[in-house]
C-alpha cells in the first residue's frame, strides 16, 4: 500500500532520476552501482523528507545527499586522491593544440568537437580526478550555479571555482590525447612558424 | 588623447585568459564583464577562442548526458517505492 507520503516523494524525485542516474553512472563508472547509489541516496532522502524545507530547492537537497552517499560508500576507493600534474594546464589547451596542427589549421576548430563521440567525452570525463569530475558534471551537465555546487559538496565557493576550472583543463588535455591516440587527429604536432 | 582616455581601463589577451571561464559562466561582475566584452569585440583571435570554450562547454553538457528511456524512468520509480518503508 503506496502512502501519501510515499506519493509526494515520488512526485518530487521523478523529474530528477535522469540526471540522479546520469551523475551516479559517471561517479561509479558502472550501472549497477549507480543503480544501487541512487537507490541509497533516495531511500536516505525519503526518510529526511520532513527535514526539507517546501520551497527551497530539492534538486540541489537531493544532490547533496547523493553526494554524502556517494562519498560514504566509496571512502576507501577516493581517500587518496589522484595525483595531478598542474603542468601544462593552461587556458585554450585544446583550442591552441589544434591551431598548431597544420592540417587542422583551414578546417573549423568547433568541427574537432562536434565529431568526437559521446563516449569519448564520457571516458574523459570518467578518468578524471573525482573531485574535478563531480563539480564538472554538477556544474557542465547539471546546470548547478556555483553557490548550489558550494552547499551540495560542501565546500567553499573557491574551491568550488578552481576545481572546476582544472576539471575541464585537464578534461581538454584528455580529450585531446584520446584524439591523437584514435587516429582523429594524424598529423605530427607541428607548431606554427 | 586625454588623460582619462589614456587611462581608462581596458582588458588585454592576457585578461581574457584569465577571466574566460567565469565570463562563460555568466558570473563577472557588470565592469568585468564590459570590459571582457569590449577586448573580444575588436581582437578576433580571442573572439574565436571563446566561442571555441562556449561549443566546448556545450559538447560536454550533450555528450555527457545519458538518456534514460521513459519507460526506465518509470520502472525505475514502481521499484523504488515498492522499496520504501
Amino acid at each position: 500500500m503506496v502512502t501519501d507520503k510515499q506519493k509526494e516523494f515520488a512526485k518530487l524525485i521523478e523529474p530528477h532520476l535522469p540526471s540522479l542516474y546520469n551523475t551516479a553512472l559517471r561517479m561509479t563508472h558502472n550501472q549497477n552501482d549507480a543503480e544501487d547509489l541512487v537507490q541509497d541516496a533516495l531511500f536516505k532522502a525519503y526518510r529526511a523528507l520532513d527535514q526539507f524545507q517546501k520551497d527551497t530547492n530539492f534538486r540541489a537537497w537531493v544532490f547533496r545527499i547523493l553526494v554524502n552517499t556517494f562519498i560514504t560508500a566509496y571512502r576507501k576507493a577516493i581517500r587518496q586522491p589522484q595525483k595531478v600534474s598542474y603542468d601544462d594546464m593552461e587556458e585554450f589547451f585544446l583550442y591552441k593544440r589544434l591551431d598548431e596542427t597544420v592540417t587542422l589549421q583551414e578546417v573549423p576548430k568547433e568541427e574537432f568537437l562536434e565529431n568526437l563521440f559521446d563516449d569519448d567525452v564520457k571516458e574523459a570525463l570518467d578518468n578524471l580526478p573525482y573531485q574535478f569530475r563531480l563539480v564538472v558534471l554538477l556544474c557542465d551537465v547539471e546546470g548547478f550555479s556555483y553557490n548550489e555546487i558550494a552547499n551540495i559538496i560542501n565546500a567553499p565557493l573557491g574551491t568550488v571555482m578552481s576545481r572546476l576550472y582544472r576539471g575541464r583543463k585537464l578534461l581538454q588535455r584528455y580529450l585531446w590525447n584520446y584524439a591523437k591516440k584514435r587516429g582523429y587527429i594524424t598529423d605530427e604536432f607541428l607548431p606554427k612558424k | 588623447m586625454s588623460s582619462y582616455q589614456k587611462n581608462k581601463p581596458e582588458f588585454n589577451c592576457a585578461d581574457i585568459e584569465e577571466y574566460v571561464q567565469q565570463y562563460l559562466d555568466n558570473v563577472l561582475d557588470e565592469e568585468k564583464k564590459r570590459l571582457f566584452e569590449e577586448h573580444i569585440e575588436y581582437c578576433l583571435p580571442c573572439d574565436k577562442k571563446i566561442e571555441f570554450e562556449r561549443k566546448f562547454k556545450e559538447i560536454v553538457r550533450l555528450k555527457a548526458k545519458e538518456n534514460l528511456p521513459h519507460e526506465t524512468i518509470d520502472r525505475k520509480l514502481k521499484e523504488l517505492l515498492e522499496n520504501l518503508y
